[in-house]
């Protein structure tokens, strides 16, 4: 293999033109004042100091409660569709993931659109409802859109991984389990669950990930009230034009991602030493 | 910045087969080249090509949804010719030098103008801008909803608690404060912090009480359809929203308002100043000015364009035609950075609140 190693000389370049350098300068803003232009910068702290206020913190943990409660849906959802998929030949379950993935050959921001569509005051499922005689419902620009936007968004992502650990059992280890006299549920929790938990972990990392860092979705579905992170950092960039203080709250984003992205692993790797 | 999603695909359409087309016209003859930098919804496209077609060139026409997202792309680097942005943000670009002065020698249908309109504080001999809409920031209202008493209220409707969660407010820093200063009855363009401070305050306790949702363009679909009782938007939105559902009248406060302006600029780094003038002049010609007053509601400053659609498109709708002399109402000027920022961060809050 020792001959190739030439070859990853181009990704080195890539990776530090398009993801060290850019990392370093938003850390390099994060801890300056003086605009945008980086001539008379000065170093400071007040940037993060800002964040401790209470209404930012505030952005933060609404931000992890929505992040936490589409990654749990996701997971309940996704969980019993993967397990569901395993169940056919294996020609059928390429098709399903085919076809779980399918919408992702869409863009998010068309997907979004079609939310809106169905979900909007005089949208399809509020003229469903009115042919009933039902009154309709207000859906959009609260908690449920955002939700409902964010799962139906990252589901391909916790599927599709779990589907993966799924498909590798061993089937004999699943009769071994009922020949030892364990009976269907205590075969499932015990050996089928506990074996693909690498896969729910590398589904919950990804989902946690992409639900923590939206905004466009909650802008689109949630209204211009509805701050997520990911909305407070793209509004400092976009149109306060505070580039110091947005690069402050993505360093701290990142940070929080890295301590929970290693605290998974740890879990991980626990659950494999155990075995 | 407004109108409805359709039209975005449109004009989403409309930008692809124009970028297709100049890739495809990439190995051919160079034709001079126009970059164009305006207010999304705010152009009736079939202009574009037509004026491609009288001037032999190319025009590559963008959008941005707020002057703050036009100036952060500004500075990102971006260049283009022509900008369209509103008067605070030309003040702006002025004081940096980011535009060189219009020859108005250059433009024959200039004498189509409006005198009205000419000469605002932001730039009162019109050195660097040509108008190309103005109009009012009010309230529009479902008359069968509103009870005419409460108009009364002023700007104080919108913390009328008879219509908790049934408001929409404008997602934009500057009208937002506007209203809440307005409503205590100060500048809209006040220094004094005090002052920011408080309307400060009013935007919270709004928030707190109203509810309100802070919409972009998706306020035209949804007062068209009638979701919510009111709404905070510009006449020219109001005027086409007005045409559309005929339940809702436009009203802006006594205690004044923003009487806005969206002009056409030339960047200090065009280098088809000829063609710049010649796009600008084009826009001006009464017919062509017409077609995009009609295609958006806003409001032209060519005094025959306006009238004609006054008379035929937007007969009886009062918004089309802004009440802007009211004594109260005034132009929003450059801020200092200092003040930007202070009003910046209170926003930033306003908004993150819950």
């Amino acid at each position: 293999m020792r001959h190739f190693i030439r070859l990853i000389r181009p990704y080195i370049v890539w990776a530090v033109v398009m993801i060290i350098i850019p990392l370093l300068l938003i850390v390099l803003y994060s801890v300056t004042t003086g605009g945008n232009d980086l001539v008379n910068i000065q170093f400071t702290l007040n940037n993060f100091k800002k964040m401790t206020e209470p209404i930012y913190v505030a952005v933060f943990v609404k931000s992890f409660q929505l992040g936490l409660l589409s990654v749990g849906i996701c997971l309940v959802i996704g969980y019993i569709l993967a397990y569901l998929i395993t169940i056919f030949s294996e020609k059928v379950q390429n098709l399903l993931i085919l076809f779980v993935t399918i919408p992702m050959w869409i863009n998010t921001l068309l997907r979004t659109y079609a939310w809106i569509c169905l979900l909007s005051d005089n949208g399809i499922i509020n003229s469903i409802l009115g042919v009933f005689g039902m009154e309709p419902m207000s859906m959009m620009y609260t908690d449920f859109a955002v939700i409902i936007g964010l799962v139906s968004d990252l589901l391909p992502f916790m599927v599709i991984p779990i589907h993966t650990s799924l498909c590798k059992i061993d089937q004999s280890l699943l009769e071994a389990s009922m020949d030892l006299g364990a009976n269907r549920f205590q075969t499932f929790w015990r050996v089928t669950f506990k074996l693909s938990i690498p896969g729910v972990l590398n589904g919950i990392i990804m989902t946690f990930l992409l639900s923590i860092s939206t905004f466009v979705i909650p802008k689109l579905l949630g209204g211009g009230q509805y701050m997520l992170i990911g909305n407070l950092i793209e509004n400092q960039f976009i149109s306060v034009g505070d580039w110091n203080f947005g690069s402050a709250i993505s360093v701290i984003l990142a940070f929080i991602i890295l301590i929970a992205i290693t605290s998974m692993k740890q879990i991980d790797k626990e659950e494999a030493e155990e075995e | 910045m407004r109108r409805n999603k359709w039209k975005k695909w449109v004009s989403l359409m409309t930008g692809l087969a124009m970028t297709a087309g100049l890739l495809a016209g990439c190995g051919g003859s160079s034709k001079p080249t126009l970059k164009v930098y305006s207010c999304g919804e705010y152009i009736d496209t079939s202009l574009l090509g037509e004026f491609e077609r009288e001037y032999n060139c190319k025009v590559i026409y963008e959008t941005f949804d707020s002057n703050e997202s036009m100036y952060t792309k500004l500075q990102s680097g971006e260049r283009y010719d022509v900008l369209v942005p509103s008067d605070y943000m030309i003040e702006r670009l002025m004081k940096e030098d980011r535009l060189q002065p219009v020859d108005w020698t250059l433009l024959s249908n200039a004498e189509g103008l409006d005198a009205e309109i000419l000469g605002k504080e932001f730039d009162p001999d019109n050195t660097y801008s040509v108008p190309y809409f103005y109009g009012t920031v009010g309230i529009l209202y479902d008359t069968t909803v509103v009870d005419a008493a409460d108009l009364e209220d002023g700007w104080e409707l919108l913390r009328n608690t008879k219509y908790a969660n049934d408001i929409y407010m404008y997602d934009s820093e500057r009208d937002s404060f506007m209203i809440a200063l307005k409503a205590l009855g100060y500048s809209m363009n006040t220094t004094n912090t005090d002052e920011i401070d408080q309307a400060y305050q009013w935007l919270i306790e709004q928030r707190d009480t109203m509810k309100p949702v802070y919409a972009g363009d998706d306020v035209i679909d949804n007062m068209i359809s009638g979701n919510k009782a009111m709404a905070v938007v510009y006449s020219g939105d109001a005027a086409y929203i007005m045409s559309e559902n005929e339940d809702l009248e436009y009203f802006a406060p006594e205690e004044g308002t923003n009487v806005w302006q969206d002009a056409m600029v030339i960047t200090s780094d065009c280098t088809e100043i000829q063609l710049a003038h010649d796009y600008i002049n084009f826009m001006l010609d009464a017919e062509h000015a017409y077609a995009n007053t009609v295609e958006v509601g806003y409001t032209s400053p060519v005094t025959e364009a306006r009238s004609r659609a006054a008379q035929q498109d937007f007969a009886g709708i009062s918004a089309y035609l802004p009440e802007t002399t009211g004594e109260n109402n005034e132009v929003f000027r450059y801020q200092e950075q200092n003040i930007r920022e202070y009003f910046a961060d209170l926003w930033t809050k306003v908004k993150a609140s819950n």
